[in-house]
């Protein structure tokens, strides 16, 4: 074929696999293949939204029993600049995924593999402050789930408070009581999702190999968009735990 | 010879690459019978453990007056109390036949067979995705055999906390991560399923010209791929429970135990129509073949599959009628009644199938007849189970054990040999003996009757579940329990028997020996590699009995619509 | 099969017989005041349903027959749905289920409000055993081998309401008297209650032996027992529940309240009442937790903390004491740590006399001389200082 290719800067193109590609053997044809693909990849997804929903509803429990105590440890265990930060990363390395998938779409190898490096970039930051600025600290300070936990100084703190407002200490301390359970929660859903995160990492960095091996383009970026599909879960699963931890 | 026209059973040339072809196929009829493999496997393991709940339970154990006691089957020391040895019998026993044997047991083997070519597809959707999810399955059970091996555990199948969350007793974290990694093989399994029937179906194939095991794996999937994630997340809870103290659900750390239940129950619950929908599923099939007639209300059938598949995640509160509030419990006792109606319409169209039919009496037929039976008393005992004032007598006794025997063992269980029976000659290619097959129908039949009806009379009487040893009054039902069990096992391994026999020495099958016509019926026996040499064409529905002659059979064999033979 | 015989009882409506009766309930209809509702209830689903598959086995078996496979003979038509009949037989089950559950609803709420008046019963249940603390402060003091392990006789009065406020100490526990139909789930974190009021008198309270004894030897009084599953000695969680006359009833509870043996038969009694026995054998045998017998100053190792040999027996009895009310704190090696704390549960004289019973239990006759002689002086001096108060407070003598 004598294909210009406007991506290597209007030299002859070597023959990239994509062009070839034709469904698998079983398909009745390529358009069907397209479609299963992505209703699979739909009905993973729910099965995401329903674990995490699992975490929500374990949330949503304790937090209509201990409204204040809620609102109290959100205040003073996590601090929304930093959720804020993580939630305009995520959102704006969904939009890369985008272009990404687009760039696949029209054929532009070159672009493919850089929007996936932002995108890489991006959950790298966001994993790395999650790591950094938010478990390290708690984990030095004791700030974990359950019997891990201790009060440290957030009893000095819950204390000071008291006796600043005249509350007696005993009634002060009851009202902190669940700190550990809103710990635990937080963790638990934090953790769970910044694997998935880690699991997007992985599954871009084989992307960004099969893109280099030209195996994307017009006639097959099915897999790059149901990454892309995944990668999206990811970031609106988050878009729900920012509000429910960081801002209550 | 190119692999259109070869068996998917034929070896290749050498025994390595047999083997190979084997452990990397793609080819779901392949994976169809290593799935059928490992469950009847998983089978023997758990009901191994059944034998011995019930040889535990013949006498209660006494201490007589010069010290020695009796009655204790299971005590093999080991630094465990001969209680703690019944104990994980019975969790082992429920784990592996919930987890490991019945939800994969018909949707991953027999559905995986004859799915694809019931549509008249060459093979599932995602057939990489269907290899994985059995080697994801054949993990989680070495995990499930890793934590038998190291102590075993002793929390019930139900895992409650916080005993669950706190016991120092063998291995919980393995086997509940074994059990959190077979979901996904499910849910790997399901969602393989519904891609299939949505895009696979043979041109001109509509959704009412679908099979009903093809509706009934439908339904079953959608409630696999939507409840397992749920007990996934529920299982992790008591990971992390374990491993971190997180304390979600341990009141000794300000938890809820009673939320655990609730999330527990939240799968549990639809998971048992995963387990009987495509039992359900072959019981349409085997009818209408085995009777040569049409089913009696196709559109009910497929749509009360569906009503029971939505439904049942509206129902969960009803294992926990004494825990719960009275107003949750009023709601969930209402709505259990609900998808009780769809169940009684699908009976009501399997027995009216029956009138005016012509019924051949063979062992896939007795089996439907004993599924009939069994699941019915099963069925009929969910009223009371539902209705709250009686729950909370019956609640925890062996009136629930019964009531679930019947449904799983009673209903899925004597499908699923019905359905092995009924395509064992299409999978394998050979008869089986029909004689020694309606031997163990009538085995199986008996004795389980004897071993559960006993437990509708333990129950109702105060015999609660789980006990190790009980009082004196319960003695002589139990025994009689325990004499069923074992000719219920005597029945099994006929069966084993006569399927091994059938492998080494059976017959020849012919292509369709009972008159089906249904896709499978026009392949070869067994199929060809890519099922069918040519895509076949839809010429009638499923169960156009009495009108179509069935294909691959000799004239006269199946008579049509009122033909008699010319005097 | 054996049947426990009870005093003749009206079946309690026109759907139940007596046969069925024995069959179903082993004759216990009537045993309290939901047990007839109840029955009812079962007994009409029980009819309804055994109608439907009668009907439906019935038309199986017949169409076997009838239609069975005939060589050259071909199926007869029939119509394949029909829609009168589909809605007949999705209307009649949907009303007979309506029923069902009204019915159910109704006899169901009236079991979850128990009566202002009733005679009030604290319960805790614990791996593996009843504590049962009437209103008096007594506790049942005695037993019956049920289930192979010496298990509480309760008694209840009859023909009124009885509540018990629950609680558990470990995991959930579930307290179900068949005979009454009552269940309710036990938890750790929060109070449930149940409540029945009991129809037929079991036992009298016999002054001589100062128990509770059966009426007649056919019926030894109803069962309790654990319905959620909690560990090891699940199964034998059982206690009896003894129904009594009002009268009889209020006996039993004075004499349950007071104990007036000496030191080492107090801690015997403990023993048992206090659930020691569900983990330590007093014989050597092997159970959860050690065994008391011949252990008494022998060194310890622990999984915790360091090894500790006993040079004198103050020493010994702190460790003792430290056990049972701080059990966490050293964990004997090669044993679980599933002992819960006693703090707060053990007045002094209790502890007291579990030390001496367990001095009692030593392998060196020495010890087992010096524990009973330290029983009797503490017997004297208590009758000593009874009589010296004037009618003195038996407050003393009264298990918390
Ligand atoms: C295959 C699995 C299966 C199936 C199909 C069912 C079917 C039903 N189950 Fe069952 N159930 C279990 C498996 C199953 N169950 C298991 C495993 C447990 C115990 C778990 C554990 O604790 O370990 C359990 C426990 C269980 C409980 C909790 C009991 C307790 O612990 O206290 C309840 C309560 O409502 C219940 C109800 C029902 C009902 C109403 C149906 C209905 O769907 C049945 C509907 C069918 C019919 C009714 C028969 C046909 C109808 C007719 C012939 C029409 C005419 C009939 C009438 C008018 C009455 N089940
Ligand atoms: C699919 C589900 C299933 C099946 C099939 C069975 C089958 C059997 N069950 Fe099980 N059972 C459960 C699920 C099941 N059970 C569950 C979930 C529990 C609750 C556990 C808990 O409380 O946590 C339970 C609990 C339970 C108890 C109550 C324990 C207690 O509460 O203390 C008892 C007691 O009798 C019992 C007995 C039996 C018996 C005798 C069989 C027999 O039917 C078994 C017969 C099988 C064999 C003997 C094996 C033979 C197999 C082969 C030879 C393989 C090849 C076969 C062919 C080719 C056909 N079971
Ligand atoms: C749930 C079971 C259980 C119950 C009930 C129980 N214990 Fe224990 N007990 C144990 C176990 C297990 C150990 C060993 C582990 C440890 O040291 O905590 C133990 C240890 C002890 C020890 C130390 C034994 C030694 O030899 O060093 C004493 C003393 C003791 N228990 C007393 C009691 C008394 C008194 C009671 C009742 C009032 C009681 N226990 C009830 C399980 C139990
Ligand atoms: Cu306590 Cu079971
Ligand atoms: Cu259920």
């Amino acid at each position: 074929m004598t294909a210009i290719n406007p991506d290597t800067g209007g030299q002859p193109a070597k023959r990239e696999p994509w062009e070839d590609y034709t469904h698998q053997h079983h398909w009745r044809n390529g358009a069907d293949e397209f479609d299963a693909a992505k209703l699979g990849m739909w009905l993973f997804l729910a099965t995401e939204v329903l674990l995490f929903s699992g975490f929500f509803c374990a949330y949503f429990v304790f937090r209509m029993q201990f409204p204040e105590n809620w609102h109290e440890a959100s205040r003073y265990y996590l601090s929304w600049e930093i959720g804020f930060a993580n939630t305009c990363v995520l959102l704006l390395s969904s939009f890369t995924v985008v272009l990404a998938i687009r760039a696949a779409q029209l054929g532009k190898k070159s672009h493919i593999l850089f929007w996936l490096l932002i995108t890489q970039l991006c959950a790298g930051f966001f994993l790395v402050v999650k790591l950094g600025w938010e478990y390290w600290p708690k984990i030095v300070k004791d700030e974990l789930p359950g019997a891990n936990f201790a009060y440290g100084e957030r009893a000095a703190h819950v204390l000071e408070h008291a006796a600043a407002n005249g509350i007696d200490q005993a009634v002060a301390m009851n009202e902190v009581a669940r700190d550990h359970i809103f710990l635990s929660l937080y963790w638990v859903t934090t953790a769970t999702h910044g694997v998935h995160v880690l699991v997007g990492m992985i599954v871009f960095a084989w992307c960004m190999y099969r893109a280099w091996r030209g195996h994307y383009g017009p006639k097959n970026y099915i897999m790059l968009e149901n990454c892309g599909l995944y990668w999206h879960i990811v970031d609106i699963i988050w878009i729900f735990v920012f509000p429910l931890y960081y801002l209550v | 010879m190119s692999h259109h026209d070869v068996s998917y059973l034929a070896p290749k040339e050498t025994g390595w690459k047999t083997i190979w072809s084997w452990i990397f196929t793609v080819d779901h009829k392949k994976i169809g019978v290593m799935y059928l493999a490992a469950v009847l496997l998983a089978f023997l393991l758990g009901g191994i453990f059944a034998i011995a709940l019930r040889l535990e339970l013949w006498e209660p154990v006494k201490t007589l007056a010069d010290g020695t006691v009796t009655g204790q089957v299971l005590d093999l020391g080991a630094g465990a109390t001969a209680n703690n040895w019944y104990n994980r019998a019975f969790t082992l026993h429920g784990t592996v036949m919930v987890f490991l044997f019945i939800i994969p047991s018909i949707p991953a083997s027999l559905g995986n067979i004859f799915l694809p070519i019931m549509l008249g597809a060459k093979d599932v959707a995602f057939p990489k995705l269907n290899l994985f999810s059995w080697y994801v399955y054949v993990f989680g059970g070495l995990f499930a055999l890793y934590a038998i091996l190291a102590g075993g555990v002793e929390t019930g199948w139900t895992f409650y906390t916080p005993y669950s969350s706190t016991t120092e007793w063998g291995s919980v974290t393995a086997m509940v991560l074994g059990a959190f990694i077979l979901g996904f093989s499910s849910i790997f399994t399901g969602m393989n399923f519904i891609a299939t029937v949505h895009k696979l179906r043979t041109p001109g194939m509509g959704w009412f010209d679908m099979p009903l095991f093809v509706w009934a794996l439908y339904a079953t999937s959608i409630i696999q791929v939507l409840a397992t994630p749920v007990l996934g997340i529920t299982l992790l809870f008591i990971v992390f429970e374990r491993m971190f103290q997180v304390g979600v659900f341990d009141p000794a750390l300000g938890g809820d135990p009673v939320l655990f239940q609730h999330f527990f129950w939240f799968y549990s619950h639809p998971a048992v129509y995963i387990m009987i929908l495509p039992g359900f599923g072959v019981i349409s099939e085997m009818i209408a073949v085995h009777c040569q007639k049409k089913l009696f209300g196709y559109k009910a059938i497929a749509f009360s599959s569906i009503a029971i598949a939505a439904i049942s995640f509206l129902v969960w509160g009803h294992h926990m009628f004494t825990s719960e509030t009275p107003a949750a419990n009023a709601i969930f006792s209402a709505l259990t009644f609900l998808v009780a109606i769809p169940t009684a319409i699908k009976v009501f169209n399997w027995i009216a199938t029956m009138y005016k039919a012509s019924i051949a009496i063979n062992t896939p037929m007795l089996y439907v007849m004993a599924f009939l039976f069994c699941f019915t008393i099963g069925g009929l005992t969910g009223p009371p189970l539902a209705t709250l004032a009686v729950d909370i007598h019956l609640h925890d006794t062996y009136f629930v054990v019964a009531h679930f025997h019947y449904v799983m063992m009673g209903g899925t269980v004597l499908a699923f040999i019905g359905a092995l029976h009924h395509w064992w000659p299409k999978i394998f290619g050979k008869m089986y003996n029909e004689f020694w097959g309606m031997m163990g129908c009538t085995l199986v039949f008996v004795g389980f009757n004897v071993t559960f009806f006993t437990q509708f009379f333990l129950g109702t009487q105060g015999m609660p579940r789980r006990y190790a040893t009980y009082i004196e009054e319960f003695t002589s039902l139990h025994q009689i329990s325990t004499i069923g069990s074992l000719i219920l096992a005597l029945g099994l391994f006929v069966h084993l028997g006569n399927f091994i026999l059938s492998l080494v020495s059976g017959p020849k099958a012919p292509r369709n020996p009972w008159g089906g016509l249904t896709f499978e019926w026009e392949a070869d026996a067994p199929p060809v590699e890519h099922n069918f040499p040519k895509e076949p064409v839809i010429v009638h529905g499923p169960y156009d009995y009495g009108t179509v002659t069935p294909p691959h059979t000799n004239p006269g064999e199946f008579p049509l619509n009122d033909e008699r033979p010319s005097a | 099969m054996t049947m426990d015989m009870f005093q003749p009882q009206q079946a309690s409506s026109m759907l139940v017989s007596n046969v069925w009766d024995d069959l179903w309930w082993r004759g216990t209809t009537g045993a309290s005041t939901f047990a007839d509702g109840i029955d009812t209830i079962f007994f009409f689903i029980f009819w309804v349903s055994l109608l439907f598959f009668i009907v439906l086995m019935g038309l199986m078996v017949l169409f076997a027959w009838a239609y069975r496979r005939r060589q050259g003979y071909g199926p007869e038509s029939s119509a394949s749905h029909n829609t009168t009949l589909e809605i007949t037989w999705t209307v009649i089950p949907s009303i007979l289920f309506l029923i069902m559950f009204l019915w159910g609803f109704k006899g169901y709420l009236p079991m979850q409000i128990a009566p202002s008046d009733s005679e009030v019963i604290n319960v805790s249940a614990y791996q593996w055993g009843w504590e049962w603390t009437y209103d008096t402060g007594a506790q049942t003091q005695q037993f019956e081998v049920m289930a192979d392990v010496p298990s509480p006789v309760f008694a209840v009065p009859v023909g009124r309401p009885v509540k018990l406020i629950m609680s558990s100490r470990d995991v959930i526990h579930s307290a179900y008297i068949s005979q009454f139909r009552v269940k309710r789930d036990i938890f750790p974190n929060k109070y449930t209650t149940l409540w029945f009021q009991a129809e037929q008198t079991t036992h009298y309270f016999d002054e001589e032996a100062g128990e509770a004894l059966p009426i007649s030897p056919d019926n030894k009084g109803f069962h309790l027992a654990c319905t959620e599953y909690c560990g090891d000695q699940h199964s034998q969680m059982w206690g009896r529940i003894a129904v009594m006359a009002e009268a009889d009833y209020q006996a039993w509870k004075a004499k349950m309240g007071t104990f007036e043996g000496p030191l080492h038969e107090l801690g015997k009694l403990l023993h048992t009442t206090k659930g020691c026995a569900a983990c330590h054998s007093v014989d050597g045998s092997q159970k959860t937790g050690p065994t008391w017998q011949g252990v008494w100053m022998e060194p310890r190792e622990f999984t915790n903390a360091p090894g500790e040999s006993y040079a004198d027996e103050t020493e010994y009895r702190n460790y003792m004491r430290e056990s049972i009310l701080e059990p966490h704190k050293k964990i004997l090696a090669g044993y679980p740590n599933q002992m819960q704390s006693y703090q707060g549960q053990l007045t002094d004289r209790e502890m007291l006399g579990l030390l001496v019973y367990m001095k009692t239990l030593s392998s060196n006759p020495d010890d087992v001389s010096a524990a009973m002689a330290e029983s009797a002086a503490e017997m004297e001096a208590r009758e000593a200082g009874e009589s010296e108060s004037e009618g003195g407070e038996a407050a003393a003598e009264e298990m918390s």
